[in-house]
C-alpha cells in the first residue's frame, strides 16, 4: 500500500508558514507600484461626476499644453470595442465615450511626468455633458418610463436567471407548514490594502506589456485584447505582488491598464497608475446590494419540502460578473441543506451606481443570510431546537441534489455537532444572561466553479540540475497561500523540502493558461494539476534512476531529496545525482505538466442543471454577542466554527483563511457599509469605510476553529476549498444571536447599533401595551 | 466628485516665535492665511479643495506653544501646538484630569495622535472634536492672542456657531488652561461610535461631577456634548436640575431629558437626529453615575 493511500506524509498537513512572509514582514516584496522604470511618466484618471450624462464634447488642449504633460486620451483614442466577463454581458469601455453611466465613471486620461502635474491636467480638460436623469434604486430601474442605461438591456435587466427543480407548486399545496421573508443586503467593498495598480509599456515592436497585481492574469489578458482589439498573442500580462484581492478589480481588465498601456504606446514611455483608496471606494466591483424574498415550506417536524425565492440584485452601472453572480445566488440554494423542490427567479437591474462583482463568498454570503435567517425562524414557529431542524434538513453524502450537484464528501452534521461542542451551545442557548444571545448560521461553498468557457487549470515543473525546481501556474497567490500550498504538493511528490520548489508569478509569456485565482478553485484545481505535473517528473526521474541503478523504476520511491528502492531501502542515490546523470549524460529535459478540469462535465446555465464543482463544503458557526440594550451596540464575545475542508493541507494557512473569512463577514453584518447617497459614495475613506481592525475584536483572539477532516476523492491529497464557506455562515449566526440575546429579528443588513436600538424600543412598547 | 485632489499652491511660512505668527496673521483675511498645527484636518480640508489658502502658516516650529505646566494655583496649562500623544504622556494629566487622558486616548490612532494637536483639535471648531467636551467639563478656559494683546475666555463661549470660533482673524488659539480640580470630584467622556477603533463620534458625552464634603450631595454638575448640536456645548440647564441634589436615578432621567431637550442634533449619513438623542439620553445617565461614583469612592480615601 502506497503511503498515499495510507496518508502519510512528509510535506502535507505540516503547519507551515508562507514562504513570502519574512520578504513582506520586511517590506521587501515588490508590488506594482514599487517597479520603476527609466523614462517612466505616472498616469490619472477624470472621472464623470454626474451618475448619468452624455458627453456632448471633450476638449484636452489646454491639458495636453501644460508643461510636463506628455499625453492626454479619451474614449475615442480606444477602438471602440466593448469587453467583459461572459458574452452576453459585454459593457465595459476602456474609456466611456459618449455616455458616463455612474459618479466616478472613467473620461480621460493623462500621462505626465509626475502624479501631480497629472492631476493638475485633469482639472484643465474641459468636458461638455448633458446631464440625463437617472436612477439608483433597481425597483424604480425596472419601472415603465424609467431612465435606461443601456440600449441592449430594456428594463434595465443586465442579466435574469430563473430555474425549477421538482414540482414546486405541488410540494407547497403539500407543505404543514409555509413561511415568506424578505431579507435585504447592503453594498460591501474588498477593501484590500493595496489599492490597484499597474504599468504599461509598450514597445517599439508593437507589443504591450501590463505588470499588475491581477489576481487572474489571462482573464485580464483577454480583456486587453477585446478591448484594444488586438490579437492576444501581442499582449502580455505579467503578475506582480497582489497585496490582497477578494475579486473585484483585481480579476478584470480595468481603465488604467487600459490607460497605462494607450498613453504608453502615445508616449514611448513606460506608464504607471495608482489609485488612491477613494478611487478603490468609488468605482464600483462590490458585493452586490440585494432584495431576497424566500418561501419555503416543510412538514409538520421541519423537514423542508420546497423553496422558492425571488432575488432582485442591485448591479450598478454595468455588468461585470454579475450575470454569474445572481446564477451561483440560484445554484447554492441547493446547500447545505436537502431542497427537493425549489424554484429560482432573479434580475440583475442596472442602476447609475458603482457596479458590483464578485467578493469573497460571492452571493452565497447573501443567500446564507437569508436562509439560514429563516431556518431558525422555521423552528422557532414549530418548536423544534435550531441545531435539530439543522441536521434534519442536512445534505449527506452521497446526495444528488435538485438541480444535480453530485455530493462527495459532507461532513455537515458533524460539523454542526463540533461547533455545538466548541461554543456550549446546550448550556448557554437560553440561558445567558439577559442581552446576551448566541446564534448559529450554516453555508457551504463551492471547491472551484465548472464554468461554460475555461474551466481546466494546468502546471508545469522543471527541474533543476541543483535538485530543486520550478514550479509554474497559471494561479495567483494573492496572500492567501496558493505559493506555499502549491509548493508542498510539489515537494511532497517529488520527495524534497518546500523551499527547493520556486513557485514563479503568473506571466502570459511563460506560465501555463489559467482561468485564475477565484470561486476558491485553485488548491483543487491547479493543486492536482501540480500533483500530476510532479507525478510526471518522477516518472521521467525513476526512469534515469532505475536505469542507473538496474532497479525497477516502479519500485522507486521519492523521500528526503533521494530516490530509494522501497524493495530495499539500502539501495538508495541522491536525487541531484540523478538529476545530473540525466541532464549531463543523456541531454535529458526533465519537465512535467498536468492539468485538471477539462472533463466534459459542464453546468447548462440556462437551465441551472449539472453538477458545477468536483467538491462541496460545508461550514457551521456559532457567534456569542454582548448587546448594548441602551445603544444597541453589539460586541463579539466569541466565535466557534467548523469546515469540513476536506484535508487541510497546510493547516496554518487554512486557520488564516477561516478567521479571515470570518472575521470579514464580521465587518459586512456591523459596520461595513459603502453608502451611497443619489450614486454618491458618502464614506470613500477607510475611516469612514469601517473594515474592523484587530482592536475591534479583542475578544476573539481565542476564535476557535475545528476542521472535520474528511478524504475528498476528488482533492490532491483529499483537500477541498478553505477560504470563502468559512465565511459564509457569519452573518446569519450574528442576526440569530442578536435575536437570541434582544428578542429584535434583524432581516436588513447591516445591523447597525440605531436599527438594533429601534428593535429594542419597539418590543419594549409592544410589552407596555400588552401589560396594560 | 471630491476627491482627495493634490495640495493646491501656496506660500508656507515657518515663523519661530509667538510674536512673528501674530504679526504674520495681523491683517489676514480668512481664506488668505491659514494657520496649520498638525494638518490632520488643515491638509485634507486643502485637498478637498474647501480651502485654498495664498499663504500657510506652520506653528510646528514654534516652541513656546508647545508644553504642559503645572501651576502655582495648583491648575494646569497646556499650550496649543501640545499633541494628543504629549497630552497622553503628561502625569499630571494622568493623574488630575483623567477624563482628558481618558478622551486623547479615543481620538484616532496612535499615528494620529503623535501630530494632531490639542489647539487644532479646539480650533477646528467641529461639532464631532472630541476634546472640546472633556475641556468644558473641567472648565477650561483658553487664550487668544493678536498683535493687538491676549485675551482670556471660556472654552464653552468659544463656538457661536457649527464650524466658527469667536477667535478674530488676526487671533490664534495659544493656550489652554484648567483650574485646580476640586476634591471628590471625577468626570468621563464617553465617546460613542460604531466600530471601536478610528472612528468618528456619533455623539460624545462629557459629564463632570463635583461633591460636597458628605460625598454624597452634588455641588456642581458639568455636562459637555460633541455631535449634541451643530457645536460642542455645555448643557447649563440639564446641569443645574443634579446642582445641590442626592444623587439616585430619578433626578438623573430629568438631567438626561433636560439635556436632550437642550441638544438639537443633526441627521446625517451617519446617523439620525433621533439615535443620536437616544444616545444623549443613555449616555447622559451612564457618564453621570460613572463620575458620581468615582468621585465618591474618594470620600473613603482621603
Ligand atoms: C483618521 C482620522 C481620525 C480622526 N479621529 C478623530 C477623533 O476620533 N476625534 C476627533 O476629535 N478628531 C478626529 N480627527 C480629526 C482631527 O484630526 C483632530 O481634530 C485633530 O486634533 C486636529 O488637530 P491638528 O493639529 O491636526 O489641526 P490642523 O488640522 O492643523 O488644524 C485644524 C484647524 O484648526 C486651525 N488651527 C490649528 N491650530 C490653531 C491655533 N492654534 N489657533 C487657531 N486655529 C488653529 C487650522 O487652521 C485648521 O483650520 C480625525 C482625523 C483623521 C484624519
Amino acid at each position: 500500500m502506497s503511503a498515499e493511500i495510507r496518508h502519510e506524509f512528509q510535506v502535507i498537513g505540516k503547519p507551515t508558514p508562507k514562504k513570502d512572509a519574512p520578504l513582506k514582514a520586511a517590506g521587501r516584496a515588490e508590488f506594482a507600484d514599487d517597479i520603476n522604470m527609466a523614462g517612466m511618466l505616472h498616469g490619472k484618471l477624470l472621472r464623470s461626476p454626474h451618475p448619468h450624462a452624455r458627453i456632448l464634447s471633450i476638449d484636452a488642449s489646454r491639458a495636453a499644453a501644460l508643461p510636463g504633460v506628455r499625453a492626454v486620451i479619451t474614449g475615442k483614442d480606444f477602438p471602440g470595442v466593448r469587453y467583459g466577463n461572459l458574452p452576453r454581458t459585454r459593457d465595459y469601455l476602456p474609456l466611456a465615450i459618449d455616455t458616463v453611466r455612474y459618479i466616478g465613471e472613467e473620461v480621460a486620461a493623462v500621462a505626465a511626468i509626475d502624479e501631480d502635474t497629472a492631476e493638475e491636467a485633469l482639472d484643465l480638460v474641459q468636458v461638455e455633458y448633458e446631464v440625463l436623469p437617472a436612477v439608483f434604486d433597481p425597483e424604480e430601474a425596472m419601472k415603465p418610463g424609467a431612465p435606461q442605461l443601456h440600449a441592449p438591456a430594456p428594463g434595465n435587466i443586465s442579466a435574469h436567471t430563473e430555474s425549477e427543480f421538482g414540482n414546486v407548486e405541488a410540494a407547497f399545496a403539500e407543505a404543514a407548514y409555509i413561511r415568506e421573508d424578505m431579507f435585504e443586503t447592503h453594498a460591501v467593498k474588498q477593501g484590500m490594502l493595496e489599492p490597484h495598480a499597474c504599468v504599461g509599456v509598450w514597445d517599439s515592436f508593437g507589443k504591450a506589456t501590463l505588470w499588475s497585481c491581477k489576481m487572474s492574469p489571462y482573464t485580464v489578458w483577454r480583456q486587453l485584447a477585446m478591448g484594444l482589439d488586438m490579437k492576444p498573442g501581442d499582449i502580455r500580462v505579467v503578475q506582480t505582488y497582489v497585496g490582497g484581492g477578494f475579486s473585484g478589480g483585481k480579476q478584470e481588465a480595468m481603465p488604467m491598464d487600459f490607460c497605462a498601456l494607450m498613453l504608453s504606446k502615445k508616449t514611448g514611455r513606460p506608464v504607471k497608475f495608482v489609485h488612491t483608496m477613494e478611487e478603490v471606494l468609488t468605482i464600483g466591483h462590490l458585493r452586490h446590494p440585494m432584495k431576497i424574498w424566500l418561501r419555503t415550506g416543510t412538514t409538520k417536524d421541519g423537514r423542508i419540502v420546497a423553496q422558492h425565492c425571488k432575488l432582485l440584485a442591485n448591479g450598478g452601472a454595468y455588468s461585470s460578473i454579475g450575470g454569474f453572480s445572481i446564477f451561483l445566488a440560484g445554484a447554492m440554494l441547493n446547500l447545505p441543506y436537502r431542497v427537493p423542490n425549489m424554484r429560482f427567479e432573479s434580475n440583475r437591474v442596472y442602476t447609475n451606481n458603482g457596479f458590483c462583482g464578485a467578493l469573497r463568498g460571492h452571493t452565497v454570503v447573501q443567500m446564507c443570510f437569508a436562509r439560514d435567517s429563516q431556518l431558525e425562524l422555521i423552528a422557532a414557529d414549530l418548536g423544534i431546537d435550531p441545531l435539530e431542524i439543522r441536521h434534519r434538513n442536512a445534505i449527506q453524502e452521497g446526495d444528488v441534489t435538485a438541480n444535480g450537484f453530485r455530493i462527495g464528501t459532507f461532513a455537515f452534521d458533524e460539523c454542526i455537532k463540533r461547533v455545538a461542542e466548541m461554543s456550549g451551545w446546550h448550556e448557554k442557548r437560553g440561558k445567558l444572561p439577559k442581552y446576551r444571545g448566541i446564534g448559529f448560521g450554516c453555508g457551504a461553498h463551492l471547491s472551484g466553479a465548472r464554468l461554460m468557457g475555461h474551466s481546466a487549470s494546468a502546471a508545469e515543473i522543471r527541474m533543476l540540475e541543483d535538485g530543486t525546481v520550478h514550479l509554474t501556474t497559471g494561479s495567483t497567490d494573492v496572500g492567501q497561500g496558493v505559493e506555499t500550498v502549491m509548493s508542498m504538493i510539489a515537494a511532497e511528490v517529488l520527495g524534497i523540502e518546500v523551499d527547493d520548489v520556486t513557485y514563479l508569478k503568473v506571466d502570459s509569456a511563460a506560465t501555463p493558461l489559467d482561468p485564475g485565482t477565484f470561486g476558491s478553485r485553485v488548491t483543487l484545481f491547479t493543486g492536482n494539476a501540480v500533483k500530476q505535473a510532479a507525478e510526471e517528473v518522477c516518472r521521467q526521474l525513476a526512469e534515469i534512476a532505475g536505469e542507473r541503478m538496474g532497479v525497477d523504476p516502479q519500485d522507486l520511491i521519492f523521500r528526503r531529496r533521494e530516490i530509494v528502492n522501497h524493495k530495499d531501502e539500502k539501495q538508495r542515490v541522491s536525487l541531484k545525482e540523478i538529476v545530473r546523470w540525466g541532464m549531463f549524460q543523456q541531454g535529458k529535459v526533465i519537465s512535467g505538466r498536468g492539468t485538471y478540469g477539462a472533463s466534459e462535465e459542464k453546468i447548462d446555465f440556462r437551465t441551472g442543471q449539472g453538477n458545477l464543482s468536483p467538491a462541496y463544503n460545508p461550514t457551521a458557526c456559532a457567534v456569542e454577542v454582548e448587546v448594548d440594550p441602551e445603544t444597541g451596540r453589539v460586541t463579539m464575545v466569541g466565535l466557534w466554527g467548523a469546515d469540513d475542508s476536506g484535508t487541510p493541507l497546510n493547516p496554518l494557512a487554512v486557520k488564516g483563511q477561516v478567521i479571515g473569512a470570518a472575521v470579514m463577514s464580521i465587518g459586512h453584518a456591523l459596520w461595513e457599509n459603502l453608502i451611497r447617497i443619489d450614486g454618491k459614495v458618502m464614506n470613500p475613506s477607510l475611516r469612514d469605510y469601517k473594515m474592523p481592525q484587530a482592536t475591534d475584536l479583542p475578544k476573539l483572539a481565542n476564535f476557535e476553529h475545528s476542521n472535520v477532516i474528511t478524504w475528498e476523492p476528488e482533492g490532491p491529497f483529499g483537500a477541498k476549498e478553505a477560504g470563502q464557506g468559512a465565511g459564509t455562515g457569519v452573518v446569519a449566526a450574528i442576526a440569530n444571536a442578536i435575536h437570541d440575546a434582544t428578542g429584535v429579528r434583524l432581516t436588513r443588513l447591516p445591523f447597525t447599533p440605531e436599527s438594533i436600538l429601534a428593535g429594542i424600543e419597539e418590543l419594549k412598547e409592544k410589552e407596555a401595551v400588552t401589560e396594560s | 466628485m471630491t476627491y482627495l485632489r493634490r495640495l493646491p499652491k501656496f506660500e508656507y511660512v515657518g515663523p519661530r516665535t509667538l510674536t512673528e505668527v501674530c504679526s504674520l496673521i495681523s491683517g489676514g483675511a480668512p481664506d488668505d492665511a491659514m494657520l496649520l498645527a498638525g494638518g490632520t484636518d488643515a491638509i485634507l480640508q486643502m485637498r478637498r479643495r474647501e480651502r485654498v489658502p495664498r499663504r500657510v502658516i506652520g506653528l510646528k516650529g514654534v516652541a513656546e506653544l508647545d508644553f504642559v505646566r503645572e501651576q502655582a494655583d495648583g491648575g494646569l496649562s497646556i499650550g496649543a501646538m501640545t499633541t494628543l500623544h504629549s497630552l497622553l504622556s503628561a502625569p499630571a494629566i494622568r493623574q488630575r484630569y483623567a477624563i482628558l487622558h481618558e478622551t486623547a486616548a479615543q481620538i484616532g490612532g496612535p499615528e494620529l495622535r503623535n501630530i494632531a494637536t490639542i489647539g487644532g483639535n479646539i480650533a477646528g471648531a467641529l461639532p464631532c472634536a472630541d476634546l472640546p467636551p472633556a475641556l468644558m467639563t473641567l472648565d477650561a478656559q483658553i487664550k487668544l492672542s493678536s498683535h493687538r494683546g491676549e485675551r482670556w475666555m471660556p472654552l464653552r463661549d468659544f463656538f457661536p456657531e457649527f464650524g466658527r470660533t469667536v477667535a478674530q482673524d488676526d487671533e490664534l488659539l495659544s493656550e489652554i488652561k484648567l483650574p485646580r480640580p476640586a476634591p471628590y470630584s471625577a468626570g468621563t467622556y464617553l465617546k460613542f461610535h460604531d466600530r471601536q477603533s478610528m472612528d468618528m463620534t456619533v455623539v460624545g458625552v462629557g459629564a463632570f461631577v463635583v461633591l460636597d464634603d458628605d460625598g454624597r450631595t452634588v455641588r456642581e454638575l458639568r455636562l459637555a456634548y460633541a455631535n449634541g448640536a451643530p457645536t460642542v456645548f455645555r448643557a447649563m440647564k440639564a446641569e443645574a436640575v443634579l446642582c445641590g441634589q442626592l444623587f439616585g436615578e430619578k433626578v438623573l432621567d430629568a438631567v438626561a431629558e433636560a439635556a436632550c431637550s437642550e441638544s438639537s442634533p443633526r441627521t446625517s449619513w451617519r446617523a439620525n437626529a433621533g439615535y443620536r438623542l437616544s444616545l444623549i439620553r443613555a449616555l447622559t445617565k451612564r457618564a453621570i453615575r460613572r463620575s458620581w461614583q468615582s468621585a465618591s469612592s474618594q470620600k473613603g480615601t482621603k
